[in-house]
């Protein structure tokens, strides 16, 4: 007998995930793009991925094994940080020692793409982010992601 | 869940997101199965709160090789709870199907739904997840025999379905 089953789509991932980091506040918002077109954006993380994560700039895929990667990005502070990350359809999920940066996608019933963002300054050795302006950059995130495939 | 993953639990727990990460695509689709057979079309709602309760609290889970057995308790409230919501929203059917109901024999969702919430987290709990009536009633908070006579009445109504 198959039982009904129930999965979780990329946006609730975040939403479940971010949940367990203290400080972490999640934005969405739901774009009237098709999927493809928005993580298009998004994975392309040399290009367009610095220019709507502020806190993202310089970025450079320095490894890339599978759906693991490693990336080199100086943050708007100007400090260097080297995150690993998991990329996936839909999914991109990164950590550096003081850095969270996390954006998910999935198609919206209605129509458009529903994207999520989290992410900020991690407090080092918890699951924790320096809950300062993190709403602000993320709404930001999302208004420079929408101008682009808008 | 399996010793392997005990390390993986630590990890997340000592603040590693990638760890949780991982950990989260462990548990997703068990928790899947679970709020999915219960809570039907509100499964993915379930699945989603479930895992909420899982990530915020997991530092407190002290022994992490007992992670499975904390996950599905927590699974099956959230699954009953939003199966109780949405069935204010749309009522249930309050009578099981007679064993002759010429719907039993079609989709297994539709005969499902004709069940309260209690009577699928019974039969997932024994059926799925193999517990004794014992540990399910302990799970459920009800008595033993409660749990005997729902899953008499839950497997007298299946059965057409089950077998065709």
């Amino acid at each position: 007998m198959n039982w009904p089953d129930a999965e979780l789509d990329n946006v609730r991932r975040l939403r479940v995930l971010a949940s367990g980091v203290s400080g972490a506040v999640v934005s969405e918002r739901v774009l009237p793009a098709a999927f493809d077109a928005v993580w298009s954006r998004v994975s392309d993380f040399e290009g367009a991925f610095g220019d709507f994560e502020p806190d993202m700039r310089g970025v450079r895929l320095s490894k890339v094994d599978g759906e693991r990667l490693e990336l080199l990005a100086r943050s708007r502070f100007g400090f260097r940080a080297r995150l690993h990350a998991v990329h996936r359809p839909g999914w991109f999920w990164a950590q550096s020692r003081f850095l969270l940066v996390a954006v998910a996608a999935a198609p919206e019933p209605g129509g458009g793409t529903r994207v999520a963002v989290t992410g900020g300054v991690r407090v080092p050795g918890r699951a924790a982010l320096v809950p300062v302006g993190v709403q602000r950059a993320g709404r930001r995130s999302l208004d420079r992601l929408a101008g682009m495939v808008g | 869940m399996t010793d392997a993953d005990v390390p993986l639990v630590r990890r997340a727990q000592g603040g590693d997101t990638l760890a949780m990460g991982a950990l989260l695509d462990a548990l997703g689709p068990y928790v899947g199965r679970i709020c999915g057979a219960i809570a039907l079309s509100g499964g993915p709602d379930a699945a989603q709160e479930t895992l909420i309760v899982v990530f915020r609290k997991l530092r407190t889970l002290s022994e992490p090789a007992a992670l499975h057995g904390w996950v599905r308790a927590i699974a099956v409230r959230e699954a009953v709870r939003v199966a109780r919501r949405d069935q204010r929203a749309n009522p249930l059917l309050t009578e099981l199907p007679a064993r002759d109901d010429p719907e039993l024999a079609t989709d297994i969702r539709d005969v499902l739904a004709r069940l309260s919430p209690e009577h699928r987290a019974i039969l997932v709990l024994r059926d799925v997840e193999g517990l004794d009536e014992q540990a399910a009633a302990a799970l459920l908070a009800v008595p033993k025999g409660t749990v005997k006579s729902r899953l008499h009445r839950a497997r007298d109504s299946f059965r057409k379905a089950w077998t065709s």
